[in-house]
């Protein structure tokens, strides 16, 4: 029966260890139906995964040695109770060169895992390593509310680009709701705000993640690498339709982000009447 | 064969009749010799009750919650009866109540009392070999605090919305505006309360188990005598006294926020449920810099004294010296010392200014190192060792299994550049489910069975015992290491639906295996309580030392009298003295004066 | 005490096996009527609508309650059709269900046929088995009776339930705890409409709400939903609001005579309990009551077909003026003017605080004095008007959502439609006006833009103006 304990306690590893070696084929891994797939979405999230693989094997080789190690100890010490073994376990209160060994190597494996991953926390949070392309401002409002976000776009100038966005809203503000938009391949940076409780801006595909807390408006980046449709959820927990916060990011190029603002603006300011002129031909009038 | 049998009745000399009404005596009435006992004893094992119970209806929770993830909105058993026209089916808000009060039960009403409660209370004099506590009233009413608490918790249950439901973190504003949630009204105010009365209890027992560590150790039982355990509780009890101060303050705050109009943590222009907009220029981010001053600690106060428990256990089960006695000392005390100075890694994402993230990265980091060498060295323990496979053993072989991935799959959460991406997903929930369940868990369940024959002087069912083991590994592992891949999948926590989400579709078929591992786990729970309170009553009686154990808890009576010892034990040496070559027996009480070299322990136990 | 421990065990065992005790959903219904009476409402309904687990539709409801209704056409073979969709709600799957309308072709009790393959650019549907008998051209037939709306109920269960209720009532768990409480579909209105006065919704406007969700309340956002899962979700509520309106109608009916308090005077007056119900029975039996019922529901049915028709959606005469100066103190002076009276509720800043709010109003069903000041909806909740300077429009900010609740107000509610005192300018002139409101106390160098309507640029690429 010990026997079988001591089995009992090495399956499970190798059975964990199976399951997590098959997992990206089973699609149990990172989410994969975005446009790209089981890569991460944004040069940041590549990094993010790199630095995820590196503690994976570091981890993944700890628990194999911790495990084997521990079915070792766990068999040798099963065969010395079998029948005529009568010698006394090994009287031993450790050793002093052993406890020093698995004190500084640890540290340094785990300094080492702390010190790599500063710069991309940097570049993901501090607001100076920001890429340049955001010093230009953000280019949407996301307001959090349960259990919706509302988004506030700047209008579009009569050079037909977007407005800087304002802190307060603006009758040329463009609004939508669980649909962000933004231009793929440029980092862009929108503003954070919640409406009432603590919501959280998580796109899985781009491992991106900020909370919006009440009271500040918070800058987040982000950089699509490939235009699509990418899912927008909240992560954490905001009241009984936090589930429900479904979204989505859509990345487009430049082209189609300014005729995302055009039909938004058009449908904004829909007045009802239909239009006796041939449609697709849009008149850019300041006569108003 | 083993060489310690439970069966057989050991420690010559102790016949089963001096075991029972001793010198002492109980001379008190029902009343105060069950209910409002000052007995350490007493109160541990009450401790030890209503915790067991307490497990039950937080496991009851968990598998709601378990049952919504798999059969989403379809009739849940039990709990769908309080919705009759809705055909069974739950309203989500009261699944995020679910996981509000499974966390909260598991947390304050299981854990932390099972640990410090019911553990420390019954082996803290009897591991020190004293007669009781420094305070009796106070330890009486320590666990007569925790009844308030469970009444506070119940009353949550019973209020409007169901019970709180903002999670077990109580995130402002969710907890401190009333009409944010259906859970934030009455029921979260009563949480607060029940909170409080949780710290409460906390405190009285930590000043308790401080004192009386420090002022009732036996004679000869310097600091570095103590077992393990002692450290352990020693260690977390002032943990505890100088972190809960800060969470108990913050509660005060919050209740003040939602009842007498005050603005600790809600800022100006709020709008929730169509009320007029907030005024005040409070900062939510304060509660949560508050709560985990206390709750990063808290972790600890949840694992530290189930790793005690296993060093002695492990020792015990291996028939070898504890491995590195000294080092495992230091490493608890670099935990409750690092424990501090991490707490902002639960808000890495939260807005905190990123400058402080690299440095809790840091200090979050490293405290996986002193976690690193206790694993070591209990490996180091049981290495060479004459290993005793009974159900006390397996517990604490799955503690150390458990803790292993526990610990490992706390150090991307420390990461901050992946836990951007993990935070608030099923990682975090795997890694503390391993850390509290896998880990803490087993290792009280290696307690109960291993300290059982001291609170009652029976031995209980080892069939049974292991048969309880196997199915609750399996059905952990079966339930948690799958929430890893969720967790790397994107699956946010407290979802009451994440197939909404097209991405997450697919999980689907791996949550109801969860589930039904989960309920194959809940259900083997009834095992441990049948066999808890069977044996209680009918299990095979046992001596002092069922186990061969060298602490000064066997050589008191099974169960012990009034007054614990029948003469003041003298401690001559550790506790880990197993094996000693210069010793004819494989254990070597700490009463055994050096001296009578080869005799046996029951003489001096009864000196 | 073994044997004590054993049956406390096995207690245990049944209690979560009677957990286990399926209940299904219910519709609910209006109470108040005597028990007799209320029985007869409740099997009435539910004959003609059925219960949640197996709705009846009928043909007269304007519901699209099938994957596809069509027409056999020419050149047809045993399991290969030609076919004249007439109208599909949903793609049309393997699997689904076909069925004759008529019956010839399909004798009572021979085996469903179902779709192989739905060829959409030819039209062609093939089947998995010929039908019993050969199909000729001009059959009409109905592919995957009732789907939409049993897909409807599911995601209605899954997304709207647990507020608006298994019936719609707005009734559900979660309800209570919401401020601006969910709509009661019952009284087959709603607030936010593109139709003309008095009229019902139309299909678009459930959709829009869906879509967009109600700033300022607890309807959220369901964009992401794919096209016929809104489609469902809206057939659905619109069944719910039919078998609603049925049963209130039918209520109020029978309540003038039967309800409670009514019978509770009858009896008082010198009438026996037994007699009303005699009364009653003879009425039923006579059939003086159906009929009514069915006159009633005739109604309803006209009403909802009217309301989905292509005249009925309000369409502007003229275009929207340009939002100048001009025309946005216009829109003030209406605004303020005796002859409108947009200030008794909405206040003379906009703020939602005009002397409506805190005068005592008459509940707009019973015509009494309500019991606390302030504005009641036909729901009996107590409302706010909308504050203007808020710049949240909870039915729309687009410019003819406005003018829509200008020319025929938010029904339901005590915002009346202004539409026949009103020049199409004069509606525009007050639809920039509100517009402007939130924008209007800019003061310059506060770090915003300057938000006079002088500086403001025109939008780009709206055609023709």
């Amino acid at each position: 029966m010990k026997r079988f304990w001591c089995l009992f306690f090495m399956i499970w590893p190798v059975l964990a260890l199976y399951v997590c070696w098959i997992a990206p084929s089973m699609g149990w891994w990172f989410p994969f139906t975005g446009p790209t797939g089981m890569k991460a979405a944004s040069p940041l999230g590549e990094r993010i995964d790199d630095l995820f693989y590196m503690i994976l094997y570091i981890t993944t080789a700890t628990f194999v040695g911790t495990q084997i190690a521990l079915g070792y100890v766990l068999f040798k010490g099963a065969a010395a109770t079998d029948e005529g073994n009568t010698e006394k376990a090994w009287y031993s209160h450790g050793s002093h060169n052993l406890e020093v060994i698995w004190t500084i190597v640890p540290a340094c494996v785990l300094l080492f895992i702390a010190l790599y991953q500063m710069d991309v926390w940097a570049q993901y949070r501090v607001k100076d390593s920001f890429p340049s392309e955001t010093k230009q401002g953000a280019i949407a409002e996301v307001t959090a509310r349960q259990f919706e976000w509302r988004i506030r776009y700047p209008g579009l100038g009569p050079d037909g680009k977007p407005l800087p966005l304002m802190p307060e809203p603006q009758p040329t503000d463009l609004y939508t709701v669980n649909d962000l938009h933004a231009v793929v391949g440029k980092a862009v940076m929108i503003i954070l705000e919640t409406q009432d409780v603590q919501h959280s801006f998580f796109l899985p595909e781009l491992r991106v993640k900020q909370d919006a807390v009440p009271g500040l408006d918070i800058p987040v980046w982000f950089k699509a690498s490939k235009s699509g449709d990418y899912t927008l959820l909240c992560a954490e927990l905001c009241g009984w339709g936090h589930y429900k916060m479904k979204a989505r990011m859509v990345a487009e190029t430049e082209d189609k982000y300014l005729e995302f603002l055009q039909n938004l603006t058009k449908s904004q300011n829909y007045d009802g009447v239909p239009e006796t002129p041939a449609e697709g031909a849009p008149v850019a009038s300041a006569a108003e | 064969m083993s060489t310690v049998d439970p069966a057989i009745v050991t420690t010559g000399g102790h016949g089963h009749a001096d075991d029972h009404g001793h010198g002492h005596g109980h001379h008190g009435s029902f009343i105060s010799t069950y209910v409002f006992s000052t007995d350490h004893k007493m109160i541990g094992k009450q401790f030890l009750i209503t915790t067991l119970l307490m497990l039950m209806v937080g496991g009851a929770l968990a598998l709601g919650v378990r049952w919504q993830l798999a059969f989403r909105w379809e009739a849940m058993p039990i709990f769908g009866q309080l919705f009759p026209a809705q055909g069974g089916q739950i309203p989500p808000e009261f699944y995020t109540m679910l996981v509000t009060m499974h966390a909260s039960v598991m947390i304050f009403l299981v854990i932390i009392p099972i640990l410090a409660g019911a553990f420390g209370n019954f082996l803290i004099p009897l591991m020190i070999g004293a007669d009781d506590m420094a305070f009796p009233i106070l330890n009486m009413l320590s666990y007569w605090f925790m009844w308030p608490a469970i009444f506070c918790f119940g009353a949550s249950f019973l209020s409007a919305g169901y019970g709180a439901a903002g999670g077990w973190t109580s995130y402002p504003l969710l907890s401190a505006l009333p009409e944010a949630a259906p859970g934030s009204g009455t029921a979260q105010t009563w949480w607060l309360f029940g909170l409080t009365f949780v710290g409460f209890s906390s405190m009285m027992g930590s000043i308790n188990y401080m004192t009386t560590i420090i002022n009732m150790r036996a004679p000869g039982m310097t600091l570095f005598r103590m077992p393990l355990t002692i450290w352990a509780m020693f260690i977390t009890a002032i943990l505890q006294s100088f972190a809960l101060p800060v969470l108990t303050a913050a509660g005060f705050m919050l209740v003040a926020d939602r009842m007498l109009g005050t603005c600790f943590f809600i800022p100006s222009g709020i709008v929730v449920n169509d009320t007029d907009p907030t005024v005040g220029g409070g900062q939510p981010l304060l509660w949560q810099h508050l709560f985990w001053f206390y709750s990063h600690p808290a972790v600890y106060i949840m694992l530290l004294p189930a790793m005690g428990m296993v060093s002695d256990m492990l020792a015990c089960m291996s028939r070898k010296p504890i491995f590195g006695y000294k080092p495992m000392v230091y490493s608890m005390a670099a935990i409750a010392g690092l424990g501090f100075i991490v707490w902002g890694h639960h808000m890495f994402t939260s807005g905190m200014n990123p400058a402080l993230g690299m440095t809790f990265m840091v200090s979050t980091v490293m405290i996986a190192l002193p976690s690193a060498v206790k694993v070591f060295n209990w490996i180091g323990t049981m290495w060479g060792g004459r290993l005793v496979f009974n159900t006390v053993m397996l517990n604490c072989i799955a503690f150390v299994s458990m803790f292993i991935v526990g610990g490992l799959s706390g150090i991307f959460m420390a990461a901050v550049p992946v836990d951007i991406y993990i935070h608030d997903t099923y990682f975090i929930v795997a890694h503390f489910h391993y850390v509290l369940f896998g880990a803490t868990l087993f290792g009280c369940f290696a307690g109960i069975v291993f300290w059982f024959p001291k609170m009652y002087g029976r031995l209980m069912n080892e069939k049974l015992g292991k048969l309880h083991f196997f199915l609750t590994f399996i059905g952990f592992n079966g339930t948690f290491f799958p929430m890893h891949l969720l967790g790397v999948s994107g699956m946010p926590r407290r979802y009451a639906d994440p197939y909404l989400h097209p991405y997450l579709e697919h999980l689907l078929p791996m949550n109801q295996f969860m589930t039904c591992c989960a309920i194959l786990m809940g259900f083997s729970q009834f095992i441990l309580l049948f066999n808890f309170f069977y044996s209680r009553q009918f299990g095979p009686k046992c001596g002092r030392n069922p186990w061969n154990a060298n602490g000064l808890e066997w050589t008191a009576p099974s169960p012990p009298g009034h007054g614990n010892f029948e003469s003041v034990p003298i401690c001559h040496r550790g506790p880990y003295e197993y094996s000693d070559p210069k010793h004819s027996e494989d254990f070597w009480l700490q009463t055994d004066p050096p001296a009578k070299r080869g005799e046996g322990p029951a003489t001096v136990a009864a000196h | 005490m073994r044997s004590k421990l054993v049956a406390l065990v096995l207690c245990s065992g049944m209690l979560f096996v009677c957990g286990c005790g399926r209940t299904e959903p219910q519709f609910s219904y209006r109470e108040g009527l005597s028990p007799r009476v209320q029985e007869y409402v409740r099997t009435t309904v539910d004959e003609k609508f059925g219960t949640p687990h197996k709705i009846r539709v009928w043909d007269k409801l304007p519901i699209q309650a099938h994957t596809a209704l069509a027409t056999v056409g020419e050149g047809s073979k045993d399991n290969s059709l030609v076919v004249d969709i007439s109208g599909a709600s949903r793609p049309i799957e393997p699997g689904t269900e076909v069925v004759w309308v008529g019956g010839t072709i399909m004798p009572r009790g021979s085996a469903p046929v179902t779709v192989e393959a739905f060829t959409k650019d030819k039209n062609l549907l093939s089947l998995v088995a010929a039908p019993p008998a050969a199909p000729k051209a001009g059959d009409k037939i109905v592919i995957g009776p009732g789907q939409t709306l049993t897909h409807g109920r599911l995601l209605y269960a899954e997304h709207c339930q647990h507020c608006h209720g298994v019936a719609g009532d707005g009734q559900g768990p979660t309800a209570p705890y919401l401020n601006v409480r969910p709509r009661d579909y019952r009284k087959g209105l709603f607030k936010f409409t593109s139709t003309k006065e008095g009229m019902k919704a139309h299909r678009s406007d459930l959709a829009r709400v869906i879509e967009d969700g109600i700033p300022g309340t607890y309807m959220p956002s369901f964009k992401l939903l794919k096209p016929e899962e809104s489609h469902a979700i809206i057939e659905y509520v619109l069944f719910l609001a039919m078998r609603g309106e049925s049963e209130f109608q039918m209520n109020n009916l029978l309540a003038s005579d039967y309800s409670d308090a009514s019978v509770a005077n009858r009896i008082k007056d010198g009438e026996t309990q037994e007699k009303v119900i005699e009364e009653f029975v003879t009425r039923v039996k006579e059939g003086e009551i159906d009929e009514e019922v069915n006159q009633r529901n005739e109604k309803m049915i006209a009403d909802w077909v009217s309301a989905q028709a292509e005249d009925a959606v309000i369409v502007p005469k003229e275009k929207r003026n340009a939002s100048d100066e001009e025309s946005i103190k216009r829109g003030r002076e209406l605004y303020l003017s005796g002859n409108l009276n947009c200030v008794a509720c909405h206040g003379e800043s906009g703020l939602g605080d005009g002397v409506q709010t805190y005068s005592v109003t008459k509940n707009t069903d019973t015509g009494k004095d309500n019991v606390e000041p302030g504005l009641y909806d036909t729901w009996g909740n107590k409302l706010k008007p909308r504050n203007l300077r808020l710049g949240m429009y909870r039915g729309g900010r687009r410019p003819i959502d406005i003018y829509a609740r200008i020319e025929a107000g938010i029904k339901g509610t005590p915002m009346p439609a202004f539409g026949a005192k009103l020049t199409e300018q004069q509606k525009w002139d007050i639809v920039n006006y509100v517009l402007e409101l939130p924008h209007e106390l800019r003061t310059p160098g506060t770090g915003v833009a300057p938000a006079s309507p002088a500086t403001k640029p025109a939008p780009v690429a709206t055609t023709a103006h």
